[in-house]
């Protein structure tokens, strides 16, 4: 192996998740001599994307030291003859440990046009919203019309529901009607201030994402949220307001970030971690050596690695990731005339959807659903993300989810491969206790982009003065000019 | 540029050991240009774009460079989406990078589409002098790995720098099912025009 000892780099990098791989992105213009490892033999850490022969070997690593904020993996797959035959080769299949939306207005998207690395990246659009009520599978209203032909809403209800609507696209103007609650629950201020009945306050809450009951889901927090749902439809086209991007979400995102380091010319090692560094005052300024878990020390004036203290007592989330039998042709259909086929589709199981033996389920369930178009999975099956909030009995609770959402489908999908796994957050968030960690939201969220901001301030020093965040030409390579044909046969 | 919407676009990957020559192929078959000073490992070449035709029809070929992530061996799988063709080189004078091919292979196995294909170079071939590797080892090694074509080549020289890139794209536009995944499907969303759609909330 060369040698990485010999330069004073300017910035040693570790870890390449989502947060770390957008940091090499900004700094990839910097001319910075940057060195960027991971422990990990493999791209994206708590945000990658793995086959199946790669689960296999995380559950063992989940489970065996477990030095990531990750614990309790479990992987079952179906015994049943014919139905194991459906399940293909390892490498048909891309689980990806990140299936967050990005929201149309995320500065996500933005960034990454100005910074070009989007031409690298497809993206897909999430389509239909769905509530798993107590008969039937019913999709989200996409809009007033929707509203207005939607039977099942009485007319009381519909007046509070377009009342609503109205005021939160415009809740920063309207201060004076939801300051005084805002930290109150979401269910009381819909029920007080809209008239809005339970299972609306829940459709309302679903927009929100928000891992919490309705009622302990706080009305500041929601505001904002459900007004950028609101706002995004349509930006990229008609009937979606959130994109995925193909091949595994986040962690195609930070692949391709982490080549724009490269390219760049960033030093990238797989399969090294940072063991431990010490800064002391040199001629050069204030140098950390940084021991590397390969015996090397190598020096640098920036040393960028995730905080090594968690939380034990944080919010954790319980997450399944199924393999189902099925295209679930059904929830990606179109509903909006000119919208483009959606690969992802968001399902929504209220509070006390399911009930197990042991508990009632007293927090949401949300399923991301993904065809087969996400390239995650081969033609004619579909991946499930579902997510709720830990509890002692989550595991059994997000199982019968997965099975009351699949007997409302059509076709009857059998499920062939689950892997079970609790996921804690990443940095303890003193400031926001009450609300969630961005790395477990299920939407990308923007407070990612002002960590990446603030640390490529500290690292580029004074030239930030100068230097814009994000905002690069194209290479060379995209200009047509000296574009002659080469005449081949 | 009308007419270039109409063009095909082919992406061709170039990989190998650090060293072997690869950018040196890329930057002497698109710009035309050598320094044989430059020794150093590639910095800022992301992809190079270069028309070419073959039987007439006009394609355009989007050639992507390691950037450098073959030196730890850390390229990720997204370098490898949607390629059509896979250029892989080593160097006539260095035995060891030719004997590192095997394991080359086996990443373009486990990580390209079905059904891409590849192309083995020697490169430096006006080297004799420091030869390591014979002629008819390259062509027994690119036969039995199943390779659409062989040659050695000199960017020092321009002998064969067309070659290749002539070769791999008429073995890829010969596959029409390899051609036809290259092209984004109906489900893609444009990120980059979005507020031409204007009218926001939609309700």
């Amino acid at each position: 192996m060369e040698s990485l000892n010999e330069t004073l780099w300017d910035v040693v990098i570790s870890g390449t998740g989502l947060k770390h791989s957008l940091l090499a992105l900004a700094l990839s213009r910097s001319n910075k001599k940057i060195l960027h490892v991971d422990q990990n033999e493999y791209y994206g850490d708590a945000e990658a994307a793995f086959s199946l022969q790669e689960v296999d070997e995380w559950v063992e690593r989940v489970n065996a030291v477990s030095p990531s904020n990750f614990r309790n993996a479990s992987l079952w797959k179906t015994t049943t003859s014919n139905e194991s035959d459906k399940l293909s080769f390892s490498r048909a299949y891309t689980l990806t440990l990140s299936p967050q939306i990005i929201y149309t207005r995320s500065k996500l998207l933005s960034q990454l046009v100005s910074s070009k690395v989007y031409r690298q990246l497809e993206f897909q659009a999430v389509g239909n919203w769905w509530i798993l009520g107590e008969h039937s599978l019913n999709r989200l209203p996409n809009g007033r019309e929707d509203i207005f032909r939607d039977k099942s809403i009485d007319n009381r209800a519909k007046r509070g529901l377009m009342k609503f609507l109205k005021f939160v696209v415009d809740y920063e103007n309207q201060n004076e009607l939801w300051q005084p609650q805002a930290d109150s629950g979401l269910a009381g201020f819909l029920s007080s201030h809209f008239q809005l009945p339970p299972n609306l306050q829940n459709v309302i809450c679903a927009l929100t994402l928000s891992l919490d009951a309705p009622e302990s889901t706080k009305v500041s927090w929601s505001l904002p949220r459900i007004a950028r749902h609101l706002t995004s439809i349509g930006v990229f086209g008609p009937g979606f307001g959130a994109v995925v991007p193909k091949w595994g979400g986040g962690a195609e995102i930070s692949q391709v970030a982490c080549r724009a380091g490269a390219v760049g010319g960033g030093i990238y090692v797989l399969g090294i971690g940072v063991k431990e560094s010490n800064t002391s005052s040199e001629e050069a300024g204030n140098i950390t050596h940084v021991h590397l878990s390969n015996e090397d020390v190598v020096k640098t004036r920036h040393l960028i690695q995730y905080p090594a203290a968690r939380s034990t007592d944080a919010k954790a989330v319980s997450k399944v990731i199924a393999i189902v039998s099925s295209s679930l042709t059904t929830l990606f259909k179109n509903s909006v005339e000119g919208s483009p086929l959606a690969a992802v589709s968001v399902i929504v199981l209220p509070v006390s959807t399911v009930i197990v033996e042991e508990a009632s389920q007293a927090t949401p369930i949300y399923i991301m659903a993904h065809s087969n178009e996400t390239g995650e999975c081969p033609a004619g099956q579909c991946v499930l993300y579902a997510t709720m909030l830990y509890s002692e009995h989550s595991k059994q609770l997000l199982d019968a989810a997965l099975d009351v959402f699949l007997a409302r489908v059509e076709d009857t999908p059998e499920l062939l491969y689950k892997l079970y796994y609790e996921q804690e957050p990443e940095e303890e968030n003193e400031a926001q206790t009450e609300s969630l960690d961005p790395s477990l939201d299920l939407a990308f969220n923007d407070a990612i982009l002002e960590d990446v901001e603030s640390l490529w301030k500290t690292v580029i020093g004074d030239e930030a003065e100068q230097a814009r965040f994000m905002r690069f030409e194209d290479r060379e390579g995209m200009s047509a000019d000296d574009d002659e044909l080469d005449e081949g046969y | 540029m009308a007419s270039d919407e109409s063009i095909s676009t082919l992406k061709i990957l170039m990989i190998g050991p650090s060293g072997a020559g690869k950018s040196a192929l890329l930057i002497r078959y698109c710009d035309d240009q050598f320094d044989s000073e430059s020794s150093t490992a590639t910095i800022g070449v992301d992809f190079k774009m270069k028309k070419l035709s073959v039987h007439g029809k006009a394609y355009r070929l989007n050639l992507l460079d390691t950037a450098g992530q073959e030196r730890f061996r850390t390229l990720s799988n997204s370098y490898y989406r949607g390629a059509h063709g896979v250029v892989l080189v080593y160097d006539i004078s260095n035995r060891d990078s030719f004997l590192a091919m095997e394991r080359w292979f086996e990443e373009v196995e486990s990580n390209a589409q079905p059904g891409a294909v590849t192309y083995l170079v020697g490169a430096k071939m006006d080297k004799t002098a420091q030869r390591t590797v014979k002629v008819e080892e390259g062509m027994k090694m690119a036969e039995e790995r199943g390779c659409v074509g062989f040659c050695e080549v000199s960017s020092k020289t321009r002998e064969n720098v067309r070659k290749p890139f002539v070769e791999i794209v008429d073995a890829v536009v010969q596959k029409p099912e390899l051609l036809s995944s290259g092209t984004r499907r109906m489900g893609t969303v444009p990120v980059d025009g979005g507020e031409g759609f204007g009218s926001g909330c939609s309700c």
